[in-house]
Parts: C-alpha cells; structure tokens; sequence
C-alpha cells in the first residue's frame, strides 16, 4: 500500500511516514537513525501541543490506555513503538533541549517543552497581566484592567488549575516553576512562602525608558 | 599500363616450397632438419668449440651494451628530472593558477611515466617543488576513485591503494611512500569540492567506509532495487522473497547472499530500513527510494 496520511479521532494529523511499518524500528543506520527520530520528535512535540500533554514516560509506548496510544502506536499496521528507540528519542529530545527529564536524575520519563520556558514565563505574565484570577474579577467589574492580577499574590494551584481553562491549565509545577524563576529574572515575579504552601507575587513592568 | 610479361608458371621466390622441399630431404635421410642446418656451418668438435666461444663473447657485448645503455639513460633522467623540476620552478605560476595547464602538467609526468606521488609520504619532490599544489592529495584522491568501486571499508582501500601503489603493507605508517587512514581520509575531503560526493561514513560500531554517493550498485543491489520498484511491492523486501524469486528464474540466491545484499544496503548504505515487527519474517527490508509516499 501507498503510504497515507491519517486522521486519529482526537483530530491529529499523522504523518505518512506514521504508516510506514520501519518507522517503529530504531534504525540501524546513523543517517537513517537521524532522519526517523528527527521525525518522531516532531510528531511528539505536535502531539503534545494538540493534546496539552506535558509527559511522556518510556513506558507509554509499552501498555495500551494512556494518552500517547494514537501516537506510538499504529494499530492499522500493527506496530507500535520499540520501547528502547523510544528511550532513545527521549534522549535526543533532551539532547536538543527540546525536554527534561523530570523528575531528573532518570531516563524513563521527560517532560515536554512543546513551549520553551522562556515562552511559558510570556504566557503566564501576559494572562496574569490581562485576565487575572476569577475571584478577582468578581470584585474589580472591569474583567481586563491594565494591571490585572499584578501585585497580587497567587497560589501555583490558582495558576495550574483555575476554574475557567486557560492558556496555562494543566501546566507542570516545575515548567511553572522555571517560568515564574525566568520572570524573577526580570523582576517581573517573585515567589513567596504562604500558609498554603508557596505562591507567587507579579510586578508591574517598571517601564523603565 | 598492362602487363607485358606472361605470369611465370614457377615463383622465383617460393619459400614454401623450399621449405617442403628441405621436410621431404629430412625424411629421406631420416633426420632432424637442425643437423642439416648445422652442417651447413661446419663439422666436428671444431665447430662446437666455434659455436661456444661465438655466444661467449656476444654475452660479455650484449652485457656492455645493456650496461651502457643503462647509465646512458639513468644519466638522462637526472638530467630529465632536472629540466621538470627547472620547467616546474619556471612554470610555478601557471601550473599553480592555471587549472589546464596543471593538468596538461600532470598528464605530461603520468604520460612519460614519472609519478609526482613517489617520495615522502608528505607528497614526493612534487610537494617540494610545489607545496601549494598539493597535487599528490588529488593524485592519491583519483587512485582512491579507482579502487572504490561504491562502497568500501576504510582499511581495505588503504590495503588496495598499497597495493595499487606498488608498497608493501607492513610499512605501517612510518616508511616512505606509505599510505595511512589519515592520507585517505585527506584525500577523500580535498576531492569534497569537485562534487565527486566521496565521503567517509563511520558505522554504528565505529568501521569507517568510504562510499561515492552518486552509488554505484553492484548486481545484486540492483535486482532488489528492482525487485523492490515492481507493482505492488512499495520498497517492502525479505530475504524469503529474494530466494523463492531467484529460485523462480533459475539463477538460486543462496539465503547468506540475500541476507548480505541486503544488510549492505541497510548498514553500510541507508538505500533501506527495517522493520523488525513483521509477524512472519525477522526482519522486513523497506527500500526507501521505493517507498510510495502520498
């Protein structure tokens, strides 16, 4: 058969080369190698943004029933992903700075940079700066003031898991975490001990000219 | 003009017949026709003696000769080999900057059989003479193109090229006019620029090869590339396959020389991937080039 693309029934678009039954096979050739994991590390990343997926563990390829099936698996052409290339993907993703293992100091497990931190600490201060917490804008009528939620402190759950989804819903504590250290860089943000555990307070830009 | 004189009936010349007549004399008398010529020369003890001192003595002029002849023409090359190098010095400038004349150079040398590759293993009298040149980097690049039908490992063409070069293998590096990894491996990226696409491929488990990219493939790939572009198949190949096919025509692939052919395009060639997960066969070789992508 000719090789096709395929749409998942989450609305993923897999590429042709998903159908293609060496894909799944850790290539024994390095310019082979190169060209399939490059592949994969793509349709991983893309994967991921479609689905807000933040981890994927060694063992994802392994059993059916978890969030990656439509992926490393293809049940068309039965096959699936060999665990030890997949190992090896994360490896190279991690290599390119396009992951982290977390937690660290293993290998089964990374979490996916499909927005760099730099590019995560922008998103958090933007939706903190426009939008602000719901509680606070029960209070304060006008829902986008031009501080927003600045000055305020927020808890990491209120930020990860506010009522209304948001660009930053389901996000990793330690992708927060780096985001909110890259924006103390810039005095943007600071993170603050709280009764619940840690928080964090959010500076107006000073604009200085 | 015509031919005034009737043809005579009986050659003047007829050496044929001369011939015949002295095998018809042999046999009559009942011996060799050697003996006859012999005693055409002479008889007896007398003429032996003759005989002998005659070969003597052109043994010792035909030795004299050769001897002469011998310095006469080492002599001619020191002298040779000094008017190239004056020419080279004088020339330097064109050889160098001239790209035709470089070569018209380099043809004449190979023509009348001096080869600017002889010397030092840094590059001969040539590298003196010339260093910016660096002729015997191209020079050894051509030998490397000639040995390196495809694909090939890194020890074996320093093995051939050795041997190409007329030197001994055991002088490891050290002796001159020897030829290491190192030169080849020179000599493969100073060719990187013509566009010839000679690389150096290092394997997975650290074998260095050397492969020209425009590939030359050998029989073999070429019937599974075919086999692999025929309706139906989309690049997918097993060794079973190769067989049974080979066995229809007539011709019989053995498994170990399916198998080769085709791990050579996988390992050493990328020409194709495998797959591992095939429920029947242990491995399943897709030829990329086959592939139908959509």
């Amino acid at each position: 058969m000719a090789l096709s693309t395929h749409t998942t029934t989450t609305g993923f678009l897999l590429p042709s080369i998903h159908s293609a039954p060496p894909f799944f096979t850790q290539q024994p050739h390095p310019a082979s190698l190169s060209i399939a994991t490059e592949q994969w590390i793509q349709i991983i990343l893309k994967y991921a943004r479609h689905r807000r997926l933040f981890t994927v563990r060694v063992e994802d390829s392994e059993a059916l029933g978890n969030d990656w099936d439509e992926i490393l698996r293809n049940e068309r052409i039965n096959r699936k992903l060999i665990p030890s290339y997949l190992s090896y993907i994360l490896t190279q993703m991690v290599s390119q700075k396009l992951a982290v293992y977390e937690p660290p100091k293993q290998d089964r497990s990374i979490l996916i940079y499909w927005r760099l931190p730099e590019e995560w600490a922008e998103v958090l201060y933007e939706w903190v700066r426009l939008l602000g917490a719901p509680w606070f804008n029960s209070i304060i009528h006008s829902q986008v003031s031009s501080t927003g939620n600045l000055n305020t402190i927020m808890t990491f759950y209120e930020i990860t898991d506010p009522p209304v989804e948001s660009p930053l819903s389901g996000l990793p504590i330690p992708l927060l975490r780096q985001a909110i250290t890259l924006l103390s860089k810039s005095n943007r943000a600071q993170i603050i001990a709280i009764s619940e555990g840690e928080g964090v307070r959010f500076f107006p830009t000073t604009g200085k000219a | 003009m015509s031919c005034l004189y009737p043809k005579p009936r009986i050659p003047i010349h007829d050496n044929g017949k001369q011939a015949t007549c002295l095998a018809e004399l042999c046999e009559r008398l009942n011996t060799s026709s050697e003996t006859i010529m012999h005693r055409l020369n002479g008889v007896g003890l007398a003429a032996l003696d003759r005989h002998t001192t005659t070969s003597r003595s052109y043994d010792l002029l035909s030795n004299s000769l050769s001897q002469n002849q011998i310095t006469h023409l080492q002599s001619q090359l020191v002298s040779f080999r000094s008017a190239l190098t004056t020419f080279a010095i004088k020339h330097r400038e064109d050889i160098l900057h001239d790209p035709a004349f470089r070569h018209r150079f380099t043809q004449m040398c190979s023509s009348i059989g001096v080869d600017p590759l002889a010397g030092p293993r840094k590059g001969g009298w040539w590298a003196e003479l010339l260093p910016s040149v660096g002729d015997w980097q191209y020079e050894l690049g051509v030998q490397i193109v000639d040995r390196n039908g495809g694909m090939i490992e890194l020890s074996e063409l320093v093995r051939l090229v050795r041997k190409l070069r007329g030197l001994s293998a055991d002088q490891d590096g050290k002796g001159k006019g020897t030829i290491n990894e190192e030169d080849i491996i020179r000599s493969v990226k100073t060719l990187s620029p013509l566009g010839a696409g000679y690389t150096i491929v290092t394997l997975n488990d650290g074998r260095k090869m050397v492969r020209s990219v425009p590939k030359e493939l050998d029989e073999d790939q070429a019937i599974i590339l075919a086999l692999a572009r025929a309706p139906g198949k989309y690049g997918r190949i097993t060794i079973d396959e190769l067989v049974l096919e080979r066995e229809r025509g007539g011709r019989g692939w053995t498994r170990e020389r399916a198998r080769g052919a085709l791990d050579n395009m996988l390992l050493q060639d990328g020409l194709c991937w495998v797959d591992e997960q095939d429920n029947i066969h242990d491995r399943v070789y897709w030829v990329t080039s086959a592939m139908k992508w959509d």
